[in-house]
């Protein structure tokens, strides 16, 4: 049964509910109009007795009239009404009781029936002699038949009101039972009402429940809780299968998720593995570099020619001897690590200093610095870079007069870097080019210090968290060009 | 989810259990009415007893036993025309058991022709007739159950001349019997003659003792009664001794007597023992009674009926004992009285 109903489908299930209700209202009516019907079938029996008593008396009294008017008339039709009534009585006599009992109506019925037989009796008697034309004698037996059709009445009139005492009774208890049928019948539709009521609360509830907690459970998950615990599924029916079905989603979101999170979780490794092998390449190379070059030996060796154009009084080859000498050893020292904005400016003047030596005073370098800015934090070889490219595709090859600007200042909340040149100017395709990193980093090694622009972006974003921004200006070729870092200003002034 | 179980079962029990205990319960309330007729009794044989309107108490204590006596023999004994609309009298009754054809009559008889000539043609029909307390000695009755009203004579004779012995009055005495008026019966002389002869033998001085009889006419339901009253309130008819040889005429006159402060001075002696007329006893407004044992005559009736259909005769005359009781024997059955009924 429980089975039964756990695997039928909504519809079954209301229609079955539906039925089951109606039925026991239906029964309940059924019954209902049985008893009333049964009572009233009871009601219209009691008098019954009374209504075929009156019956034998009318008979009694046909039979009485039958005699007389054949004693008067003698007429054949008188005598086919006396053979009439005589059968029609004896008949009628039939439903009386014969037997000796204790119950006195019934031996009343008893002693009715005996004074009728002899009644009849009699009335044969009569009608012989009144053939035989025996005045005297249907005289004498017509008065004794008088007297007898009297007491016959009086027993029966007895017998009338006895019954009628006797039905009164059971009428009377009849209408009692009637009453109370109306009460049992009007407590068994309470009954029925609320049983009903029950059944249709239990089942739809049965029935809803599921489909709420699957709601419920739906509108968790459309929240992002993909962790629900799995719906239970006890009855197939449509809410059971929906049930089943998104139980299954759940479980296949949860599934997928997971693979994407492993998935992206092996190419963050794969990268950091990159990164890793590039840092250690840039560390070998470094390494390669300094091998070359023994900076204590080249600073000594650079400040013994320094002390020695001093003690010649060479007071310009000693300054350029103590330029090139700080230039490489903020080269060596402050390659992978943070230093200020001023020092990356004095380096940009040793720099500069030391180009001007090189190539005779070529250089034409202009500096706007905001002093307010020294103290920023910046990484190191960031400046130095641009002013060498500057110099490099910038002023290089011209033939007029060359010329590079440094300015720092403060926009707002940020800080603007700007290396300017009048020098060789750039098209919009190699600023894409230069900006994109798809120039060799190999081909321009050759021709730097090693750090390239690229290099410097890719620092400067490490560094910022991709807030600074590097941007290239140039009007076009032999129109110079102009190089602007951002980068957020941290409020760190002095 | 056991919960939720329970809830399912009491559901369940609500609905159906409910509703049909209340339609059983129903059926048990109104299926009893009028199955009186299935409970009753059969018997074999349909006797009658015809006794009459008067003395009823007296009557119904003989019913009692004749119809108790039946039951052990198989015969249903029918107060014949108690139930009738129409009251009538014990000769038609007769004459109706007969043409009713019942298996035996018993009948508180009289010695009229009329009633003969019932009886005769009952027995003519083939139905035995036993005549009670009252007899028809002309009529052809197969047996007479009753008591000897000679013997009753005597009784009262006595107990007037022990009356006459307490009695501190001088000259003559007055004694009045009061008797039923049956044309041609002979049981209220008998008595009157029973009483005569013993106070002759045992006073031998009659002279100073009148004994008269006042015969009553039953056919008149209220005569006694009015009689009985105007023999009270007759200074000079008033009687020393009040001799009422039936139920009905002892109750009018111990009532009369109460009534018309005469207690004491009107020695009463009555017949039979109601309750009523124990209870006057006990409180000595008569002087005593005498009553046939209606118990015995309601079960010789039966006895001798069912005797003579069995074997073709029975004893032509069946003597039933005759009580006296005092107002000491009164108290004594009153007391037993109350303590039946107590139970």
């Amino acid at each position: 049964m429980r089975k039964r109903w756990m695997s039928m489908t909504l519809r079954q299930k209301l229609i079955m509910l539906f039925i089951v209700t109606s039925c026991f209202i239906v029964i309940v009516n059924l019954y209902t109009y049985a008893s009333i019907s049964r009572m009233l079938q009871r009601v219209e029996k009691v008098y019954t007795s009374n209504v075929s008593l009156n019956d034998l008396s009318d008979g009694l009294d046909a039979l009485q009239t039958a005699t007389s008017d054949y004693l008067q008339t003698k007429g054949s039709d008188a005598m086919e009404r006396y053979y009439r009534s005589e059968q029609d009585y004896r008949d009628l006599l039939e439903m009386l009781n014969r037997r000796a009992t204790d119950n006195e109506m019934l031996l009343t019925e008893k002693n009715i029936y005996g004074l009728s037989q002899s009644y009849l009796e009699l009335a044969g008697e009569i009608i012989q002699a009144k053939r035989g034309r025996n005045v005297e004698k249907y005289a004498s037996l017509y008065s004794d038949a008088s007297e007898l059709y009297d007491e016959i009445h009086t027993f029966i009139y007895s017998l009338n009101n006895e019954q009628f005492k006797n039905n009164s009774v059971t009428y009377r208890a009849l209408v009692e039972s009637l009453r109370y049928t109306e009460m049992i019948t009007v407590i068994v539709l309470l009954l029925v009402l609320v049983g009903n009521g029950g059944l249709i609360v239990m089942s739809t509830r049965m029935i809803t429940e599921p489909l709420k907690l699957l709601a419920d459970t739906a509108d968790e998950v459309a929240k992002g809780n993909f962790a629900v615990e799995q719906l239970p599924v006890r009855q197939m029916d449509e809410v059971g299968i929906v049930t089943a079905a998104f139980n299954q989603m759940v479980r296949s979101i949860r599934a997928y998720i997971e693979q994407l999170r492993i998935t992206m979780e092996r190419e963050s490794q794969l990268k950091e593995r990159e990164l890793m092998m590039q840092s250690h390449l840039k560390d070998a190379q470094l390494k390669y570099l300094q091998a070359q070059i023994n900076p204590h030996f080249l600073f000594n060796t650079l400040n013994a020619g320094a002390q020695l154009a001093m003690m010649e009084d060479a007071a310009k080859t000693e300054q350029f001897l103590l330029n090139v000498s700080e230039f490489f050893r903020y080269n060596v020292r402050k390659n992978n690590q943070s230093v200020t904005l001023g020092e990356e400016v004095r380096l940009v003047d040793n720099y500069v200093y030391i180009l001007n030596v090189r190539f005779a005073g070529e250089i034409h370098f202009e500096k706007d610095v905001d002093q307010s800015l020294s103290n920023v934090e910046v990484p190191g070889m960031i400046l130095q870079p641009l002013v060498e490219n500057a110099v490099n595709y910038g002023i290089r090859n011209i033939e007029w007069e060359g010329r590079i600007e440094l300015t720092v200042c403060r926009k707002d909340d940020h800080i603007s870097i700007s290396v300017w040149d009048n020098g060789a100017g750039m098209t919009e395709e190699r600023i894409h080019q230069v900006l994109s990193g798809s120039i060799d980093e190999e081909a321009a090694t050759d021709h730097s210090n090693g750090v390239g622009m690229r290099n410097v972006i890719e620092r400067l974003n490490l560094f910022f968290h991709d807030q600074a921004k590097l941007e290239l200006f140039s009007e076009g070729i032999n129109k110079g060009t102009e190089v602007v870092l951002t980068i957020p200003f941290t409020g760190e002034e002095e | 989810m056991k919960k939720k179980r329970f809830a399912i079962f009491l559901l369940v029990a609500v609905f159906i259990l409910a509703p049909v205990a209340l339609m059983l319960y129903g059926r048990l309330l109104y299926g009893g009415t009028s199955k009186e007729i299935e409970q009753m009794t059969t018997y074999d044989r349909h006797y009658v007893m015809i006794t009459g309107a008067e003395d009823s108490g007296l009557w119904d204590a003989v019913y009692e036993s004749a119809k108790a006596e039946g039951e052990k023999r198989g015969i249903y004994i029918e107060r014949f025309g108690d139930q009738l609309a129409v009251q009538y009298d014990r000769c038609q009754l007769v004459k109706m058991a007969v043409q009713a054809s019942v298996d035996g009559i018993i009948v508180n008889s009289d010695e009229t022709e009329e009633m003969t000539a019932c009886i005769d043609e009952a027995v003519a029909q083939g139905i035995p007739v036993a005549t009670v307390l009252n007899d028809c000695s002309g009529s052809m009755r197969q047996c007479f159950v009753g008591t000897n009203n000679y013997h009753i004579g005597q009784e009262y004779g006595k107990q007037i001349r022990q009356a006459l012995r307490n009695m501190k009055k001088k000259g003559m005495k007055k004694v009045l019997v009061l008797t039923e008026n049956n044309s041609g019966d002979t049981s209220g002389n008998l008595i009157l003659l029973g009483i005569r002869e013993t106070l002759e033998r045992e006073i031998k001085v009659t002279h100073e003792v009148s004994v008269d009889a006042v015969p009553i006419d039953n056919s008149d339901s209220f005569g006694a009664e009015e009689y009985i009253r105007d023999v009270f309130l007759d200074a000079e008819q008033i009687p020393d001794i009040l001799v009422c040889l039936s139920g009905v005429y002892t109750q009018c006159a111990y009532q009369a007597a109460v009534d018309y402060n005469k207690v004491g001075m009107v020695q009463l002696l009555g017949y039979y023992d109601s309750e009523q007329i124990l209870d006057a006893l006990a409180k000595n407004i008569l002087t005593v009674t005498i009553t046939p044992d209606t118990q015995q005559m309601g079960q010789l009736s039966v006895e001798a009926l069912d005797e003579y259909r069995q074997t073709g005769y029975t004893n032509g005359y069946t003597a039933v004992d005759v009580q006296l009781i005092t107002a000491s024997d009164a108290k004594e059955r009153l007391a037993r009285i109350e303590q039946e009924q107590g139970l």
